[in-house]
């Protein structure tokens, strides 16, 4: 749904009218609820029961969004043990990707990796063109899907395709515009010597409000909080922030991170350092909510360029 | 199989062993472990927090001994002899005990950080002929500070065991030495080219520990640190237990000094 310009995220219900805008930039509100709830019940003490899934279609996420369910995958499923509730989440969810022709200003993709349409992890890759929608199934997943409706779906010609290239094309030249300039190819070793001079420049106008993690799709830490149900427990996971003041905190009071400025720096560590180190690729996604969203307008790639 | 799930087991039996800590004894081994390897422990009502077993392995009960600081063990400490608690685990790496074999192993431990050392203390012991001697060096703050003092001595007349104790500050009944657990690092009897040496205990004196063994000339990978981090879900996902680029929970608890010396502000 496209409200003031931009994109929302809307649940289909079929009973209002079903009205898809792929034209715009990536949703204003975050997917990864839909793979990550913000609350979710993990465990329930003493007698545990198993999730139901519910079967579950995105359609018209954007590449960045895809680069945050990339992530996460790295994280719930590529590392022993497998995370039985993301794992199950999105097996019973369809991913449709869908190329994004207009770049806007808060966008930065191109220089963390991901180009405006999707290539990979998608299911199926959709882009508008003049007479339709080209759908190009990337996953077994996707090809099964696209098999299943094929009766309704004409094969696509080479003006389609052409169609297409041109306005990845454009695409690419808008970004490459909005962002001339690439990040450092040693950014991860200056983000893990960045001097405390640097890093309290970096954080001078943050106001702590710390929007930037929760609206980000590639952060994934979380908390397991108990809860009295009854004579029951239940466990449910919660978003956490790595730039709260006790999310290292220990029992006894020590705090490796007791400092803003080091909890600060923490997130660009992670992002740019760390998870390169073990992923070979960047824990961002170039989508611009931190941004957006940033009480103080402080934009991620300033800092980057300065680190 | 969900890793978030805690395993019910009863406590079997609490130990009173100081003022503030407790050893629970639980009425059985729900989780195989390894020396070196942590669990989360969870109160019903009071939350979850990891701790290291500190009994042997080989045991049929689960052991923790453990110091009331914070949430989860206030809610531990108000819990008797027949309540019901979850363990998960095991997590992280176990002591690489194939390698200290044939070698003299020296524990340096200070007050409840003595804990998880016992664990790596009874799995020595249970193959001692592995090994040559063993060195435990412990310090608490006052003699009403130490624990296992019921065991200790039974511990002293275990061959090929020496054991040495010292206390910050003595009182009357204290007839034995007297300062901080370093003044008792003085003399190290083994062979600091090979042999390992194993610190657990408060921050500070971590730090002032790992310094002195460094000093006295054991390998900086021989030397090997219990990380205190918070571990909240034990399978390297959650991200609050890290430590530079390592998880504590995965990579850890237990970091070897080459590793560590690179973390910034390890021990706090």
């Amino acid at each position: 749904m496209v409200e003031e310009n931009k994109a929302h995220l809307t649940v289909f219900d079929g009973k209002k009218p079903f009205d898809p805008n792929f034209t715009r930039i990536r949703t204003v509100q975050n997917i990864k609820h839909i793979l990550f709830p913000s609350r979710d019940i993990v465990a329930r003490f003493p007698n545990d029961r198993d999730l139901r899934p519910k079967i579950q279609v995105i359609f018209g996420l954007k590449a960045c969004d895809i680069r945050g369910i990339e992530v996460y995958d790295r994280v719930f499923l590529n590392n022993d043990p497998i995370d039985p509730f993301y794992k199950i989440r999105r097996e019973n969810t369809l991913l449709i990707a869908a190329d994004c022709p207009e770049p806007e200003p808060s966008c930065f993709c191109n220089i963390v990796g991901v180009k405006p349409f999707a290539e990979k992890i998608a299911d199926i890759a959709l882009a508008v063109v003049a007479k339709g929608f080209i759908l190009e199934p990337l996953t077994p997943k996707g090809t099964a899907w696209v098999e299943e409706i094929s009766s309704f779906l004409e094969n696509t010609g080479p003006a389609q395709v052409n169609e297409r290239e041109e306005s990845r094309g454009r695409a690419l030249k808008t970004l490459a515009k909005i962002n001339e300039q690439a990040l450092a190819p040693d950014l991860s070793q200056r983000v893990e010597k960045a001097g405390s001079q640097a890093i309290r420049q970096a954080r001078d106008e943050c106001v702590e409000c710390f929007g930037c993690l929760h609206c980000c799709p590639t952060c994934y830490c979380f908390l397991l909080n108990d809860y009295g149900r009854g004579k029951e427990m239940e466990r449910v996971r919660i978003w956490d922030a790595c730039y709260y003041s006790a999310y290292a905190r220990v029992g006894g009071g020590a705090n490796p991170r007791g400092k803003f400025d080091k909890r600060f720096w923490n997130r660009f560590q992670c992002k740019f350092n760390y998870f390169l180190q073990y992923e070979k690729f960047y824990a961002c996604s170039g989508c611009g909510r931190c941004g957006r969203g940033c009480s103080a307008k402080i934009d991620i790639r300033k800092i980057l360029s300065q680190a | 199989m969900n890793p978030y799930y805690p395993i019910p087991i009863r406590i079997k039996k609490i130990i009173p062993e100081t003022a503030t800590i407790k050893t629970f004894i639980l009425d059985g081994m729900p989780i195989k472990f390894d020396a070196g390897q942590f669990a989360e422990l969870t109160v019903p009502g009071g939350g979850e927090a990891p701790f290291t077993p500190s009994g042997s392995p080989y045991a049929d009960k689960m052991e923790f001994t453990i110091m009331k600081v914070g949430r989860v063990t206030e809610a531990l400490f108000a819990r008797k002899e027949g309540d019901l608690v979850g363990v998960r685990g095991p997590f992280g790496k176990a002591y690489p005990l194939h390698e200290y074999k044939g070698k003299d192993i020296f524990i340096v431990g200070g007050g409840v950080g003595f804990a998880p050392l016992r664990s790596l203390f009874l799995s020595l012991v249970h193959n001692i002929g592995d090994y040559k001697k063993i060195y435990v060096r412990y310090g608490a703050r006052t003699p009403q500070d130490i624990v296992y003092k019921y065991l200790i001595p039974e511990w002293r007349k275990i061959d090929k065991v020496d054991i040495l104790m010292t206390v910050d500050v003595g009182d009357p009944t204290w007839t034995g030495r007297v300062g901080v657990v370093t003044t008792i690092l003085d003399v190290i009897p083994v062979d600091v080219k090979v042999a390992p040496t194993i610190v657990c205990g408060p921050p500070l004196m971590m730090k002032f520990t790992t310094q002195r063994l460094a000093q006295a000339g054991f390998a900086e990978r021989n030397i090997y640190l219990s990380m205190e981090k918070n571990m909240v879900c034990g399978i390297g996902k959650c991200n609050h237990c890290r430590a530079g680029k390592y998880y504590c929970c995965k990579d850890g608890p237990v970091l070897t000094w080459d590793i560590v010396k690179d973390i910034e502000d390890p021990f706090l």
